[in-house]
């Protein structure tokens, strides 16, 4: 390998340096060869080594000094970072108070629509409850009542009379029954549901009073 | 046995061989060379550098029918090595109270 040669692998290597940054370093090693003489060409190029070798020392500290600016740039970035995290604070705020007009309706809904949900379960339940406790024993009741009624005024064809007779004297004593079963579903069923009921709410309650006793206790 | 120097020692030492008299990169390889054990191609990105910190200035002079580029130490380069005399001074008593007992 000869000067020429050097300096071309070494202009090849340096490519991805900016234009003005690779004249330089070529200028600087051309001179190098000027100056240590053409009789110590081949010398100087066993003591700098590979082309790729003094080219990599070049753009490693290329790196280095262009790395000053990017620590600058890591600065304004951290500083923007900062702004950044600075932004929610006040963010935070405008966002609050914009939904405030739009939140709080919006969680009122929200509270009065759920609230209505459980009032409206509670009600299609106590509606179940009673159609089921009051509705059946009743119709079973008016039924045999009525089937009774009917009965007299088929003695025309008395055994007619007497099947829908017998009929509604049976739905009477079924209602009869029905009734003295929900009589006594109720008496069952009813005292532990109010209980758990009660207790559930007092244990919300409970619960409630709890916590804010507690924070009072953490405040202190 | 050889120690190796740090990059702020190197800056250090061209800026002292550049203070005594404007020169070129290669004497001043050729003035390092004579007490470091230094690559001939380990210069030009310390003079890049130091040009680029402002401690060194270039200015090319006419030489055998071409030019030749000098550099030549400035205000802030001089500031610089007094800093790096007094650093200089203070590691090697460090060192020599210790190599040789305070």
């Amino acid at each position: 390998m000869n000067r020429n040669e050097y300096m071309a692998a070494l202009r090849r290597a340096l490519s991805v340096l900016p234009e003005e940054e690779r004249a330089s370093a070529l200028r600087y090693y051309e001179e190098y060869f000027d100056d240590a003489g053409p009789e110590n060409e081949q010398e100087v190029i066993s003591d700098l080594g590979a082309p790729e070798k003094v080219a990599e020392q070049i753009l490693a500290d290329y790196r280095e000094l262009t790395a000053v600016p990017r620590q600058n740039a890591g600065g304004t970035a951290e500083k923007n970072k900062r702004g950044r995290r600075g932004v929610p604070s006040w963010l935070l705020v405008v966002l609050v108070l914009l939904a405030i007009p739009v939140g709080v309706p919006l969680l009122g809904g929200l509270a009065i629509g759920a609230a209505g949900t459980v009032f409206g379960i509670l009600v299609a339940a106590a509606a179940a409850v009673f159609a089921f406790v009051v509705v059946i024993p009743l119709g079973l009741l008016i039924a045999g009542i009525a089937l009774c009624g009917f009965s007299f005024a088929l003695w025309g064809t008395p055994a007619s009379a007497v099947v829908t007779l017998g009929c509604g004297l049976a739905l009477f004593a079924l209602g009869v029954l029905a009734t003295l079963l929900m009589i006594k579903l109720c008496t069952l069923l009813v005292p532990p549901l109010v209980r758990g009921l009660v207790a559930v709410i007092r244990w919300f309650i409970e619960k409630l009073r709890g916590r804010t006793r507690s924070n009072g206790g953490g405040m202190q | 046995m050889s120690y190796p120097v740090s990059s702020s020692l190197l800056d250090g030492i061209v800026l002292a061989v550049v203070e005594r008299e404007s020169t070129y990169g290669y004497r001043i390889t050729q003035d390092v060379q004579r007490v470091l054990d230094i690559s001939e191609s380990t210069l030009y990105p310390v003079l890049r550098r130091l040009q680029k910190d402002g401690c060194l200035t270039t200015y090319d002079e006419a030489f055998a029918g071409r030019n030749r580029r000098y550099y030549k130490i400035t205000e802030h380069g001089r500031a610089q090595l007094r800093q790096h005399r007094i650093d200089w001074q203070n590691y090697k008593s460090g060192i020599d109270s210790i190599f040789f007992g305070g």
